[in-house]
């Protein structure tokens, strides 16, 4: 999956990079450089706790002088990284179901599994897909759910991102958020 | 269904008190049934608890993101590899120990732990590392296999290597400097085989290079280094955290995030000899932090290894003399030079200087020599150039100065040849953004080329990507003279470009302008016109007056199309287009060197049109700009000196043109030192200054000078040294030194047989001078037989109603006619008449010359009317004095 997969209305940033190649190569760096980072924090303490929102941060620390982000502002990098945080999850959580039903046995499976981390896993791909389904009906407001929850974007980083008031940012948020609540609902 | 009316009734009703909700949902769905349903069951879930939505994230996050290695009892097996144990941990990744279970093959593989590739790149993993498994040869370590892991971690199977890091075994088998130098040489020829093929290490550190018990030199990791970002290289991980330890191998280049190539793997190179020399790395980064390490590589210079040798007590130190450790100084520094453009060109021009330095023979590298970078003025280089062949070849006559029509005169198979060597040496530059090299390199270069072709047509899925390679290949197709695939790689670059829907049209026109460029270079001026005309009419529709790109390209593509009818001889409709082009060139001045490049074709075009002033101002202003930019010790600088010089030349102020070239000279030889060959080229023009001035003893020792210079640089058999050797014997007919002249003449022909076959028309031009000795020396029946045997030559080579031909036949008609054979005579001569008198202008002196020759014929005939026609003819066309 890369930005160019996905149905979605990205827009026209105020500043970044414009092409497709671009933003999948900056997808790329992204994507890779949240892994490198999820995984430092893990070696050097294996208790400690990672929030996505942290990651997205850390990572926009490190890259913010690099060349592939040199004319991207924070915001719009957060929400790219919103989508490849998306996607180490959703990949995350995939080994984890894959390695629960015994799948792959020529691969190494990295985890000792934890149950409860496991039903999180489900949770986690089910309410991936309810979003894919969101972005065909509401592509903005997908969008939205995806920065903040993956991203860990604040209301007024999201307000604008989106270039909307933080009252509309929350009000979105709330049907959204119900709607998902209906669609998982349903799948369960 | 509407997603606003949705939001804009939820938002209205979801905090309205209970008792009121259902006549507003009512209300709102206005008889929509769907629609009510709709907003029901959104309301109702507004109250569910979603917990993955609604708490933090972060313990759930937490342990998905945990990837904890595998313990150590289950060593996993991926394909047909078990691992076996674990051999060490590097920066990079972990190396265990493994086996291939169907072929019971030992194996060494490679994990990348901290390389996470994204699902894109993962795809192009493969590819690549099929290009790494090509890699055959006996000291690089052999790469088996590689993919990626379920989870995006990149592993590697390579051929097993038991051996010392390079540095280690140096030490403990106490190896001499000669010892060293022999396995730093395999090294470097390993990594030269890899340059071959187009991969490049970026990761070259005696760690990588180990030497097993028997001596082998072995390379490991080659390209793995591309797969994981700079700043994770060779860094160390303890258990408490993260240690970064910034590379010592590491290039300025990559420490700034910038392109690598070929340059990249010479400094680590040079960073290893140091190494191996001194016993001790030429920057001590370990105690710095990696923001200071990182300054240090970009600014701060070492010290000459032989100092560090000497202060480190190593074992090297006493073997050797001071003037060989100065050899080492330089060659260490050149490799290890912080601008990529002054170190070595490849690993072959570092392999070479290694091998002169064991051979005890001076070493290339030149302490002082900076570096030169191709630039737009190639073409002005080789039109000067042209034209001094031109004039070289021709200037074999009867002896006055003369002026012909350089336009038809010039010879298509000079210029070529001419061409084909200048440019394989800056399609070297090209390529490693270096120095001119010899044209031994020229073979590599076009195992690149063709290998970059190779890749662009994989590139299928990335039109973009492929249309931009093809045009750069085209690029370099063209400098190495191969217009053909150069037109073909730029076609292709055209269709790719439309391929990938893109509606840049400036890109498009860019890409026109170098195929009309290219096509000029051919000759195919129909093409040409097609290609800019159409360039042209894409950029008009982009063009505003704001827009600087496009009307810089709109210029660079009028300059083309003046520089297409100057090459048609069109001068004036060419001075009128490139004065356009000139006015055309946006005032924000967006790039110098095409504003002093358009000028100096028109200089050129105005030099060739016989406007010597017009010409001369124009380069003068071509050498402001230039000065501007580059300061006086430029080459570029002495290029235009040397055009100001031709054009006094021209002139006839032979005074001015030896100063103008005599400084051109003198940058040359800072430059380059006083043995290259560009000076050569620039000695021989002097040499003609000095000729005219009739300094024959002074001519002769600048001429001798530059074919010194030629001898070696392109050895006893080439074109070069055969055109100095005219000179040189041109000069000895001036002032009567026969038997010199003759030797030079007769080697002349010798030299052009072997550099391009017996029946090539230079060597019938050698010929004809040596047998205008002979008639100088007045033995006219020796001079006849040899004029027989050249006019034969050149109508063979290039037809009979050639101007050389013609030229030719003026020669053997005045040798009879010296004979008393009037009839003959007059005959040759007026046959060589029509033809020369069809292409020059009238008072060319060997049209002058045959006029007399056959008046004097026909009034010995008995004929005096026809002959007192001829000399009407020859006082018509007398020069006037001055």
């Amino acid at each position: 999956m890369t930005l160019s997969d996905q149905s979605d209305v990205l827009g026209t940033p105020a500043s970044g990079p414009d092409s497709r190649a671009e933003l999948d190569h900056l997808f790329s760096v992204t994507y890779e450089e949240l892994r490198r980072l999820a995984s430092s924090v893990r070696r050097s303490d294996p208790r400690a706790s990672i929030t996505p929102t942290a990651l997205v941060n850390e990572a926009w620390l490190k890259l913010a002088g690099s060349p592939e982000v040199a004319h991207t502002s924070p915001t719009h990098f957060k929400r790219i990284a919103a989508r490849a945080m998306r996607q180490v999850l959703i990949e995350a959580a995939r080994r984890r179901q894959a390695g629960k039903r015994g799948a792959d046995e020529l691969h190494v499976t990295f985890d000792d599994a934890v149950n409860a981390a496991a039903t999180d896993a489900d949770g986690l791909l089910a309410l991936d897909e309810a979003l894919t389904r969101l972005a065909a009906q509401a592509p903005r407001q997908a969008q939205l759910v995806e920065s903040r929850f993956f991203g860990g974007l604040s209301v007024p980083e999201t307000a604008t991102l989106l270039d909307v008031s933080e009252s509309t940012v929350l009000r979105e948020w709330r049907l959204a958020r119900a709607w998902l609540a209906r669609e998982l609902a349903v799948d369960a | 269904m509407s997603w606003a009316r949705l939001q804009s009734a939820f938002d209205a009703i979801v905090d309205a008190p209970e008792h009121r909700r259902d006549a507003m949902v009512r209300a709102a769905s206005h008889g929509d049934a769907d629609f009510e349903r709709e907003l029901r069951e959104l309301l109702a879930a507004d109250a569910v608890q979603l917990p993955l939505l609604d708490r933090s994230n972060a313990e759930w996050a937490s342990a998905l993101l945990a990837d904890t290695p595998w313990p150590e009892g289950a060593l996993p097996q991926f394909g047909p590899y078990r691992l076996v144990r674990l051999l060490g941990e590097g920066g990079m990744g972990v190396v265990y120990l493994g086996e291939r279970v169907d072929v019971r093959r030992t194996v060494a593989v490679k994990l990348l732990r901290d390389a996470w590739l994204s699902p894109a790149r993962r795809a192009r993993f493969t590819t690549e590392q099929r290009a790494l498994a090509q890699l055959d040869h006996p000291n690089i370590a052999r790469l088996h296999d590689a993919g990626t892991l379920a989870n995006g971690t990149p592993w590697f199977v390579m051929e097993y290597v038991e051996g010392l890091p390079l540095h280690r075994y140096c030490e403990a088998n106490a190896c001499t400097v000669p010892q060293r130098l022999q396995l730093f040489r395999a090294v470097c020829s390993a990594v030269q085989h890899a340059h071959d093929q187009a991969i490049i290490h970026r990761d070259l550190k005696p760690s990588n290079i180990l030497v097993t018990a028997d001596g082998t030199v072995k390379l490991l990791d080659f390209g793995i280094a591309k797969q994981i970002g700079e700043e994770h290289r060779d860094s160390e991980r303890t258990q408490t955290g993260l240690r970064m330890m910034t590379p010592a191998y590491a290039a300025p280049e990559q420490v700034r995030g910038e392109r690598v190539g070929v340059f990249t793997d010479v400094y680590a190179l040079g960073v290893l000899l140091y190494e191996l020399l001194a016993e001790r790395l030429p920057l001590d980064l370990s105690s710095r932090t990696p923001g200071h390490a990182d300054a240090m590589i970009l600014d701060t210079e070492p010290e000459p290894v032989s100092r560090a040798a000497r202060a480190q007590g190593a074992d090297s130190v006493a073997a050797m003399r001071r003037s060989e450790w100065n050899d080492l100084d330089v060659l260490c520094m050149t490799a290890m030079h912080k601008d990529p453009t002054r170190r070595y060109r490849s690993i072959d021009a570092l392999l070479r200087d290694v091998d002169h330095f064991v051979a005890g023979e001076p070493l290339d590298a030149h302490p002082d020599a900076l570096s030169y970078r191709a630039s737009r003025f190639v073409r002005r280089r080789w039109r000067e150039s042209a034209l001094a062949a031109a004039l070289v070849l021709l200037s074999a006559g009867v002896g006055t100065t003369y002026t012909v029509r350089l336009g038809r005169a010039r010879d298509a198979a000079v210029r070529e040849a001419e061409r084909r060597t200048r440019l394989q040496q800056f399609t070297l530059a090209l390529f490693t953004g270096g120095d001119e090299a010899g044209p031994a390199d020229s073979l590599r270069v076009v195992t690149l080329v063709d290998r970059g072709v190779q890749e662009a047509r994989l590139l299928d899925g990335d039109a973009a990507g492929q249309a931009d390679l093809y045009a750069t290949l085209g690029s370099v197709y063209q400098k190495l003279g191969r217009f053909e695939r150069a037109d073909t790689m730029l076609q292709a670059a055209l269709i790719a470009h439309t391929r990938a829907g893109s509606r840049d049209s400036l890109t498009r026109a860019a890409f026109l302008l170098t195929l009309g460029d290219l096509r000029i270079d051919q000759a195919s001026y129909l093409g040409a016109d097609s290609a800019l005309t159409e360039a042209s009419a894409l950029v008009a529709s982009r063009v505003s007056t704001r827009d600087d790109p496009a009307v810089l390209l709109q210029s660079r593509i009028l300059g083309a199309v003046g520089r297409r009818q100057e090459e048609q001889g069109r001068y004036d409709s060419a001075t009128v287009t490139l004065q356009q082009a000139v006015a055309r060139y946006p005032a924000s001045d967006p790039d110098p060197l095409v504003r002093a490049s358009l000028l100096g074709e028109l200089a050129n075009v105005q030099f060739y049109a016989g406007h010597y002033a017009e010409s001369d101002s124009l380069n003068r202003l071509v050498l402001a700009a230039q000065l501007a930019r580059s300061g006086e010790r430029h080459p570029a600088v002495a290029e235009v000196y040397i055009n100001l010089g031709a054009t006094e030349f021209e002139r006839g102020r032979f005074v001015e043109a030896e100063r103008w070239y005599r400084q051109a000279i003198d940058i040359d030889s800072a430059f380059y030192g006083g043995a290259h060959f560009r000076t050569a080229a620039h000695l021989s023009m002097l040499g003609r200054t000095l000729v005219s001035q009739e300094r024959y003893d002074e001519a002769t020792g600048v001429l001798q000078r530059a074919l010194d210079i030629q001898q070696s640089t392109f050895g006893s058999a080439h074109p070069r040294v055969a055109s100095v050797l005219n000179e040189l014997g041109n000069v000895a007919l001036k002032h009567r030194a026969f038997d010199s002249a003759d030797a030079y003449f007769t080697r002349m022909a010798k030299v052009y047989g072997a550099a391009n076959g017996d029946a090539h028309f230079t060597v019938a031009v050698a010929l004809s001078n040596r047998a205008t000795g002979y008639n100088d020396q007045k033995q006219y029946a020796r001079a006849e037989a040899i004029y027989r045997d050249v006019v034969r030559r050149f109508t063979n080579a290039q037809g009979a109603e050639h101007m050389n031909t013609g030229i030719a036949r003026i020669k053997l008609g005045r040798s009879l006619i010296r004979q008393q054979r009037w009839a003959a005579g007059a005959a040759e001569s007026e046959a060589g008449y029509t033809i020369v008198a069809r292409q020059a202008e009238p008072g060319v002196s060997f049209l002058q010359a045959a006029r007399k020759d056959i008046a004097e014929a026909l009034l010995a005939l008995g004929r005096p009317t026809a002959s007192a026609k001829w000399t009407k003819a020859w006082e018509d066309n007398a020069p006037s004095k001055p």
